[in-house]
């Protein structure tokens, strides 16, 4: 005999949780979020570049200043060279003092120094 | 005898005592270290502009030292004169800017917000601006950009 009040359902349908989104949507998602990422890249590259332009330029401001400091302190020690030289070879007949080894008149800086 | 000793390797330093010849005027040297140049390089480029462009094409006819004398003595006179007007003017916000950069590896982007400071008062005493040239146009420039991506990770 049957249970009183009939027997249960049969369960015939599949049990199948939800499991996350779809892959269109986790698809979409990456490419969002890819696509923040490079426009973000793109930003900081134009800003990087400008940043070594502000670095470049506030070097190349700079310039004239320690050129000219550098200048003043290597004519100086070439001056005093000269007057070394000058006493030196004061004695050598037909020695030009300071006279340079090329037939150019293109400035060369000394290539090497005498550290006395 | 005398004996070839390298510069370069010398355990004595390239010292050169005698002073420069009296037939050149002296002149005082700025002896500004690396973050104050820095801090006001831009000012300098602006306020020294022709002296440097003079000096720079009297370098680029001759490269022998003594054949720009005169055009460096102006050029390092006015960056001095500068200097002195920055030091009388806006003598805190100079001071907090290049610490800032003495202290930031001197890079300007980690002191934006002195630089601001400087440049405000620079403006309004010297009428001095910092322009960077060769930037791209209708953008605001590097150093006035509201929400940069590259800053201090610490605030």
């Amino acid at each position: 005999m049957p249970p009183v009040g009939g027997f249960d359902a049969v369960k015939y349908k599949r049990n199948l949780p939800f499991r996350g989104p779809g892959g269109l949507v986790i698809l979409g998602g990456v490419t969002a979020v890819c696509a923040y990422g490079f426009y973000q890249l793109g930003r900081g590259n134009l800003e990087k570049r400008e940043l070594v332009r502000e670095r470049t330029w506030s070097r190349i401001h700079l310039v004239p200043l320690l050129l000219a400091e550098g200048d003043r302190d290597t004519y100086r020690r070439e001056q005093a060279a000269l007057e070394r030289e000058k006493e030196i070879m004061k004695d050598v007949k037909g020695w030009e003092p300071g006279k340079s080894v090329y037939h150019s008149a293109r400035y060369r800086g000394v290539d090497s120094i005498v550290v006395l | 005898m005398t004996t070839y000793k390298d510069g370069v390797r010398s355990s004595h330093p390239y010292k050169e005592p005698t002073s420069l010849p009296d037939s050149i005027p002296k002149v005082q040297e700025l002896g500004t270290t690396s973050a104050p140049l820095k801090s006001a390089a831009f000012f300098l480029g602006a306020y020294c502009k022709e002296y440097n462009e003079d000096f720079m094409l009297c370098k680029q006819e001759n490269r022998d030292p003594a054949h720009c004398l005169k055009e460096g003595r102006r050029v390092t006179r006015c960056a001095t004169d500068l200097i002195t007007k920055m030091r009388e003017n806006c003598l805190q916000q100079f001071d907090e800017h290049w610490e800032c950069l003495e202290n930031n590896n001197q890079e300007y982007y980690l002191c934006r917000k002195p630089e601001r400071t400087l440049n405000k008062c620079m403006f309004e005493k010297l009428g001095l601006t910092k322009t960077i040239p060769g930037a791209p146009k209708g953008k605001p420039p590097i150093h006035e950009v509201e929400k940069p991506i590259f800053k201090a990770i610490q605030k």
